[in-house]
């Protein structure tokens, strides 16, 4: 029996070698470059014969652990098993340990400017989760445009602070109005779409944006960008080296050197407070009745009708909010960056923040940072290995969807409970 | 003689080519139960359907009578039936909100009222005094409703992992806590056995009597027909065949017809 096992996994790798061979073989095997003006074949049968080894062994392995059942060595009944019990259970936490560890973050030893930058980024992908976690986990309305109110909020953003000179607090809500206003323009037409049909509209208004931004060349520069955003200050406090006479910036006033570090750092604490107000905001309104009716509007329309639950109010709320979400966070990246292009809002924008919402769990919260970090992280990690590091990308999906097929943190807790309400 | 709760005229429902609903005209009393029976296909659902707004009825009125108006809900488009009128319905395949729990299903049905109180959110996000009490009373209502159906210990488990008879049960207590004028229910008998369906009755006696609630009903099971009706409507094709009390309709032969042909 055991040997009988053995023999056809061993088999099964060796089948699932010439599977990879047949596909990397012409993929990653055959390069084709450029050279005085003809294109020559340059084969990398080194780097095929890796992949290829390391899918026959890894399949091998699978074979002999995760799939065998008989044996309780294998990895799904062990280390799975706890990792789940640890993501269902304590769920809250993780939370607490991510928001201390992400408040001192800055101050830790090892922190330098690339990984600033990357929290920063990585924060605003949290923000804009926990955003259309509002559209998607909560209301279950599929929206695979949500870009567009990313780049609704960093344009309009942009637009008032260079030609009035407004400050970055006055521009933020407005950027957050305007993007509600389009998230409101988006969900009247798509009132009566559900499922498939809804994404479909919705991608092409996310594109629809991105061309009118790309076209309209008075108003938006189109593809050259916006460039010269006003960088925020610090309460009035502007951050630069060299101050003007007279003037007062943030090292004068706080009688510190200078040093390039602060603004990131004031970056990096202005996107994590923006990032936790749109966290608790959604916590706050899931308990009230909007929020209920948003979950009971996912689970059944028609059920909600007959209960007198208004549905085109309640749709366009959750897309007004998780938009204006958007918004604010399109505010962030156009201060950020000083430099805005139609570039930044492509669809894959919204098909990776759709994957960190889906990923994470539809509706948990703490969910959404998880798969962020974990999807984020992973692209950043491989980085060096450059645009094959969208497999490990797409090798992270897959893995979440093996273990955890329902999101990495899928239970969800009812808003309101009869014994802490009647011991109140 | 008192005025009906319900006045039914002339309601005409078309699909096309297709008369689901003839000509139909019946009424129905306040704290009384009126069964809608028929065949499969006579358009017993199609009636609940135009009344609850769910369709918009080819022709006819359809009047509910309240202390000082006269609503006719032809007006009124799908939730504000619910919202406006007072009108809560359920559904032959049981629609809860399978993955939320017992206790929200029961405050989802209080929406309306908690809206308001909410201030349309802005108080509610600042936890006004004011909306916290109507919260609470929210609860108790539920709570109130969750003992008469003795589901109170479930209360925090999510609606889809109750057994099929709690669900249902459930699904009309939800209806309940809209606070409705008229209650429709479509086939709430379905799927249970003798002794649920005996503690259905219960449910809608009490309803009906301590509530006094109008209760329209659609079903096919006969024994909880007979035993709780007060008047009953038979349909066949979408016309009205009889309608009498439910000894009358046992012994009509109209009635017999319809449901097991004539002898030949």
């Amino acid at each position: 029996m055991e040997k009988k096992f053995f023999q056809t996994s061993i088999k099964d790798s060796l089948f699932t070698g010439l599977i990879a061979l047949a596909l990397f073989g012409p993929i990653v095997g055959l390069r084709t470059v450029a050279k005085n003006e003809v294109l020559e074949v340059h084969p990398k049968w080194f780097i095929v014969l890796i992949i290829v080894v390391v899918c026959a062994v890894g399949r091998f392995l699978t074979n002999l652990y995760v799939y065998n059942r008989d044996q309780k060595t294998g990895i799904q009944s062990s280390i799975g098993k706890s990792i789940s019990n640890f993501l269902d259970t304590k769920g809250y936490q993780i939370a607490l340990t991510a928001i201390i560890f992400s408040v001192i973050f800055p101050f830790l030893p090892f922190t330098d400017r690339y990984l600033m930058d990357i929290a920063i980024m990585m924060l605003t992908y949290i923000m804009l989760g926990w955003g259309l976690n509002i559209v998607i986990g909560l209301a279950g309305l599929l929206d695979l445009g949500y870009v567009a109110f990313y780049a609704v909020g960093a344009y309009s953003y942009a637009l008032f602070a260079i030609h009035f000179g407004w400050s970055f607090w006055i521009c933020l809500p407005i950027a957050g109005i305007f993007a509600a206003m389009f998230g409101v323009l988006l969900g009247f037409p798509v009132l009566r779409l559900r499922g498939d049909y809804l994404a479909i509209v919705t991608l092409a208004f996310g594109e629809m944006i991105r061309i009118l931004l790309l076209n309209w060349y008075q108003l938006t520069k189109g593809p050259d960008g916006l460039t010269g955003i006003p960088r925020p200050s610090f309460f009035g406090l502007p951050f630069k080296s060299f101050p003007d006479e007279g003037e007062q910036t943030f090292h004068t006033f706080f009688g510190i050197e200078y040093n390039p570090m602060q603004r990131i750092i004031f970056l990096y604490y202005l996107i994590l407070v923006l990032a936790l107000i749109t966290n608790l905001f959604t916590i706050k309104i899931r308990r009230l009745p909007i929020g209920r009716a948003w979950e009971a509007l996912r689970e059944d329309e028609i059920a909600c009708k007959s209960l007198g639950v208004n549905p085109r109010n309640t749709k366009l709320t959750a897309f007004a909010i998780g938009a204006m979400f958007g918004g604010f966070a399109g505010s962030f990246f156009a201060t950020r960056q000083a430099f805005i292009s139609p570039e930044s809002f492509t669809f894959i924008e919204s098909a990776i923040i759709v994957a960190i919402v889906v990923l994470g769990g539809m509706g948990s919260q703490t969910g959404v940072v998880l798969a962020t970090v974990f999807l984020i992280g992973l692209i950043e990690v491989f980085r060096d290995f450059e645009s094959y590091r969208m497999i490990a990308f797409g090798g992270a999906m897959v893995l979440i969807m093996i273990f955890r097929p329902r999101g990495i943190l899928a239970t969800r807790k009812p808003t309101i409970t009869l014994e802490k309400s009647s011991s109140k | 003689m008192s005025q009906k709760l319900l006045d039914v005229e002339n309601l005409t429902m078309k699909f096309g080519g297709l008369v689901a609903i003839d000509n139909l005209s019946f009424s129905a009393d306040k704290d009384k139960i009126t069964s809608i029976i028929g065949p499969n296909g006579a358009g017993k659902t199609t009636v609940f359907n135009c009344l609850t707004g769910f369709y918009k009825a080819t022709a006819g009125s359809m009047f509910l009578n309240k202390k000082n108006e006269r609503l006719n809900l032809r007006k009124f488009s799908d939730f504000k039936v619910a919202q406006k009128a007072g009108v809560a319905r359920t559904f032959q395949n049981i629609r809860l909100f399978p993955q939320m729990s017992v206790l929200e299903n029961l405050m989802v049905a209080q929406h309306n009222k908690l809206m308001d109180a909410s201030g349309f959110t802005i108080l509610g996000l600042f936890n006004s005094p004011s909306f916290v009490k109507k919260e609470k009373e929210a609860v108790e209502i539920s709570k109130y409703w969750l003992d008469i159906i003795g589901l109170t210990h479930r209360a925090d488990d999510d609606a889809g992992d109750l057994p099929y008879g709690d669900q249902r049960k459930l699904e009309i207590v939800r209806a309940m806590c809209i606070n409705p004028h008229l209650l429709c229910l479509d086939e709430p008998a379905a799927g249970l056995n003798a002794k649920e369906s005996a503690e259905l009755n219960k449910l809608l006696l009490f309803i009906k009597n301590e509530k006094k609630t109008g209760i329209l009903l659609i079903e096919h099971d006969m024994s909880v027909v007979m035993e709780i009706s007060d008047h009953v409507v038979v349909l066949n094709y979408g016309k009205k065949i009889f309608q009498g009390s439910a000894k009358e309709t046992k012994n009509s032969p109209e009635v017999i017809e319809a449901y097991l042909g004539t002898e030949e």
